[in-house]
């Protein structure tokens, strides 16, 4: 409890203030204390992909990535300078080899958006001789 | 922050690991005489190519100036590749 909430509930049993007083007091030093964010919610600042495999015969194949973030949007950048004119070449290619992806409809802003909300992600698949973890950290 | 340490990594099938620790800063400027006929190539090609010079600049710089921190880790068997940016 802090000095000024004690003292208005010292007032109050004083009887130097009213209840209704006294709340209405209490409610103006709530809304002046600074919102504390709570522990643990930092931004998450990388991406991780861990997947392990131990099928083999040679041994256990291990791949461990992590890339920033911030890395990505810049990725979203650059690839937002592409032309146009390259674009409509890329999406025939891609139709062509049998995946119809319209890249002209994939905008920065929509990516820059999905990124932002990477940090909830949490993907674990897992098998009996594999196993894939995609995470923010 | 820009990249001032690159690490490389490799285990040999012999099990034996070749490491290589690379200064970014130095390399840059023993390299900038290249690097400024890279920069002034990339700028014919945006030029001949429609693309923004200035914006290519600019998201080249976020580019590298986002790579610290980035790690790759490959190993399968007895082999294996560490690529770390720091």
């Amino acid at each position: 409890m802090n000095e000024q909430r004690r003292q208005v509930l010292q007032m109050l049993a004083d009887g130097k203030l009213a209840a209704d007083e006294a709340e209405r007091l209490i409610d103006a030093l709530d809304r002046e204390r600074p919102v504390s964010t709570p522990k643990g919610t930092t931004r998450p600042k990388y991406l991780r992909v861990v997947a392990v495999d131990t099928s083999g015969d040679s041994g256990p194949s291990r791949v461990n990535i992590r890339i920033p973030l911030q890395l990505l949007r810049a990725g979203v950048r650059l690839a937002s300078l592409i032309p146009p004119e390259a674009l409509v070449k890329i999406n025939k290619a891609l139709e062509r080899s049998g995946t119809p992806i319209d890249l002209t409809e994939l905008k920065p802003q929509n990516i820059g958006e999905f990124i932002e909300q990477l940090g909830e992600v949490d993907i674990d698949v897992d098998d009996a001789d594999s196993r894939v973890q995609v995470f923010c950290e | 922050m820009i990249p001032q340490l690159v690490t490389y990594r490799q285990r040999r099938s012999d099990g034996r690991w070749l490491r290589l620790y690379i200064p970014v800063v130095p390399v840059v400027l023993v390299l900038s005489p290249l690097l400024l006929l890279g920069v002034l190539a990339g700028l014919v090609a945006c030029l001949v190519t429609g693309v923004n010079p200035v914006g290519a600049l600019r998201g080249l710089g976020q580019f590298v100036w986002a790579l610290p921190g980035t790690r790759f880790e490959i190993e399968d068997g007895r082999t294996a590749v560490l690529v770390s940016i720091r």
